[in-house]
């Protein structure tokens, strides 16, 4: 009986590990989806936006002496600019390009923008000051048995349910986000209706962008470690997660995000833990393998 | 006038080395760039020894020169210096390299010129079996494994053990050194994880290992990924278990983290637990330099005291030298020096005690239970 109950909390805990960092693969894969279902990018740079808003919220907090609030509610919008700034230069000359050549500055922005980091904050991995947070974040919300989930893990979660549901709204309910919709569709035919098509690319770089700056910034607490590289290993987990869900799907990324973050902590908790990527990954070719649109992309038919 | 001042030196030197009234000791090591600060006790050691010795008359009245190589830690330098080395007929035996990947670049050359060479830091296992005219003075990296599951067992009576490795050959030999050595002192293995180097997120495995409440979780893994863990750990709510490691964990990282606390590690040498043949050295070096001599520098000065103690018994001749270091093979042939006595195995490995630190309220301190 005792064994059973242990057990249980076992799984349970791991369902709480595994749930939260699958939000935080959702978050950063709803900015790769996003792009990708507007220009057809993958935006192979956007690892390194996360990165950077995990150091600029650091940077906030250590240098300029910010409580750790008001760094986190400016690290978005800056990363959002940021995201801007790397479409205007990377992406925008090349609109008209074929897809590839658009895919080679990203691989290139991405190298450019981890070595960036690399000179001003160095290779050493750094963490958030312990007190940036309210000592209750550290404490237990809920303990069932063996099991804990701090305040911490639970206002991640939040904060990745709240974003959802923002962007959900803003894609169905707003101008901008029917905008976003008709380009996703057809560039030219939404240009011929009026709409400025380079307007909303920006702003779905923008909104993709701040939800990555933001998962850097929640990972960099919730892990407390902070590094140039880090965009690369999540980067490619996201994507996974956003191809799983059915790439260019909203619902489908936050779906896909969950089901890598589950598979991979259940892997390396009830199989083995040498093989934690590898599981999580074979779990997303087996979905390709029987549904290639993912999870819940659309099923597009060959253009003729 | 400093530069001037430092080339007539440097001219002097040259001239005498040209007039063979002295004897040249190479020293190998990264002496700049990124792991200068580990070259550091290597240059003041070898420095110091050669001071004393040419106070105490040389070698046989000719003085000992010590010559400085830099190799950066590269294997290419390393390549490079040991090619000049090996072709300069004054050079009878180098004191080096410091990292394993340099010296696994220099001991072909090495061995090809038949010029021996002592390591007081490369711990690669391979090394030793690579070349009978490499020696080391340092333990190699499965010794610590060995080692750790002895200290566990006999000096802090751990029953229970997790092992949450690192997926490259460092971690995994020293894994199987442990768990082999553990199993058989009786103490219980009631857990194994892997991560990779990349990851930040070791919850599952630790919560697993919260389940399974062991006396201790042995990282055999370095310091970026040991400082996440035992925070991790605690944020998962892991008390009463301590955390050890090797000298990967031997980093200012690890001191850095509050939730480090209490974790120890092995290393080759502590100033307050070293014999009583030590504390001349320690107090010369602390003289000399201001601060105390690290395990870097204990072995340097080792290893350039049997450099020396070779060629007094049987002059500069290679062969010779290489063959009076063979034959220091058992504890009673043993060379007594500051790091306790050291002999070679067959290899040129050398089998000796190490000794274990922990940190206490953010520094390093000396673990109040040895093995000696």
């Amino acid at each position: 009986m005792e064994n059973l109950l242990e057990q249980s909390s076992l799984f349970l805990q791991q369902l709480v590990n595994g749930i939260t960092l699958g939000g935080v693969y959702a978050l950063i894969a709803v900015g790769y989806t996003m792009v990708y279902g507007v220009i057809q990018l993958i935006n192979f740079a956007h690892g390194e936006i996360y990165m950077l808003g995990a150091f600029l919220a650091y940077s906030m907090v250590t240098f300029l002496g910010l409580p750790f609030f008001l760094a986190f509610a400016l690290t978005i919008p800056v990363c959002a600019i940021i995201g801007i700034i790397l479409d205007f230069i990377a992406y925008r000359p090349l609109r008209n390009a074929p897809r590839l050549a658009a895919l080679i500055t990203a691989i290139g922005m991405s190298i450019f923008l981890q070595n960036l980091a690399l000179m001003i904050w160095g290779s050493q991995i750094k963490s958030y000051p312990r007190n940036i947070l309210p000592k209750v974040f550290s404490e237990p919300a809920l303990i069932f048995g063996e099991v804990s989930i701090s305040w911490l893990q639970v206002f991640i979660l939040s904060v990745t349910i709240f974003c959802m549901i923002f962007l959900h709204l803003v894609i169905h309910k707003t101008r901008i986000g029917a905008a976003m919709r008709a380009v996703s569709q057809d560039k030219t035919t939404a240009a011929l209706m009026g709409i400025s098509v380079n307007r909303v690319i920006s702003f779905t770089f923008a909104i993709g962008s701040a939800m990555g700056g933001l998962a850097g910034v929640l990972v960099g607490l919730y892990y407390n470690a902070i590094f140039p590289t880090m965009g690369y290993v999540a980067g490619v987990k996201a994507f996974a997660a956003a191809v799983l869900g059915g790439i260019g799907s909203v619902p489908g990324a936050i779906l896909g995000g969950g089901v890598l973050g589950i598979a991979e902590v259940m892997g390396a908790g009830y199989i083995s833990s040498e093989y934690r990527d590898g599981i999580s990954y074979a779990v997303m070719i087996g979905v390709i393998l029987f549904k290639p649109s993912g999870l819940i992309g659309r099923k597009i038919g060959e253009k003729v | 006038m400093k530069k001037l001042g430092l080339f007539l030196v440097m001219w002097m030197m040259f001239i005498g080395s040209a007039s063979a009234e002295v004897i040249k000791i190479p020293v190998a090591g990264a002496f700049t760039g990124p792991l200068a600060s580990f070259g550091e006790g290597i240059k003041n050691a070898a420095l110091l020894k050669a001071e004393e010795i040419n106070a105490a008359g040389g070698i046989h009245g000719k003085k000992v020169v010590i010559v400085l190589e830099d190799d950066l830690c590269d294997p290419r330098e390393a390549a490079t210096i040991a090619t000049k080395l090996a072709n300069d007929p004054d050079i009878s035996i180098v004191i080096g390299h410091l990292c394993s990947s340099s010296s696994l670049a220099a001991l072909p050359i090495y061995k090809g010129a038949r010029i021996p060479a002592i390591s007081p830091a490369s711990t690669n296992v391979n090394l030793g079996k690579m070349s009978p005219y490499y020696f080391r003075d340092v333990y190699r990296d499965d010794f610590q494994g060995l080692f750790l599951a002895k200290y566990a067992k006999e000096a802090r009576g751990l029953k229970k053990v997790a092992i949450f490795y690192e997926m490259n050959d460092y971690s995994m030999g020293l894994m199987l050194a442990f768990e082999e050595k553990a199993k058989k002192l009786g103490i219980r293995i009631i857990g194994k994880e892997a991560y990779t180097a990349d990851t930040t997120d070791f919850k599952p495995q630790l919560t697993k290992f919260k389940m399974m409440k062991p006396d201790a979780i042995f990282i055999p893994g370095y310091a970026p990924q040991g400082t996440l863990i035992v925070s991790q750990a605690k944020d998962l709510g892991i008390k009463n278990t301590i955390f050890f490691g090797a000298d990967g964990l031997d980093d200012d990282l690890m001191v850095k983290n509050p939730d480090a606390e209490g974790l120890f590690v092995t290393t080759p040498f502590l100033p307050d637990k070293a014999g009583p043949r030590a504390a001349g050295f320690i107090k010369a070096y602390r003289e000399k330099y201001g601060k105390d001599p690290n395990w870097f520098a204990a072995n340097t000065y080792d290893a350039l005291g049997m450099a020396v103690a070779a060629i007094e018994a049987v002059g500069q001749d290679r062969d010779k030298i290489r063959n009076y270091l063979a034959s220091i093979n058992s504890k009673e042939t043993a060379y007594k020096g500051v790091t306790g006595s050291t002999y070679f195995d067959e290899n040129g490995d050398c089998l000796k005690d190490a000794f274990v630190k922990e940190i206490r309220e953010g520094k390093w301190v000396s673990s109040e239970k040895q093995l000696q």
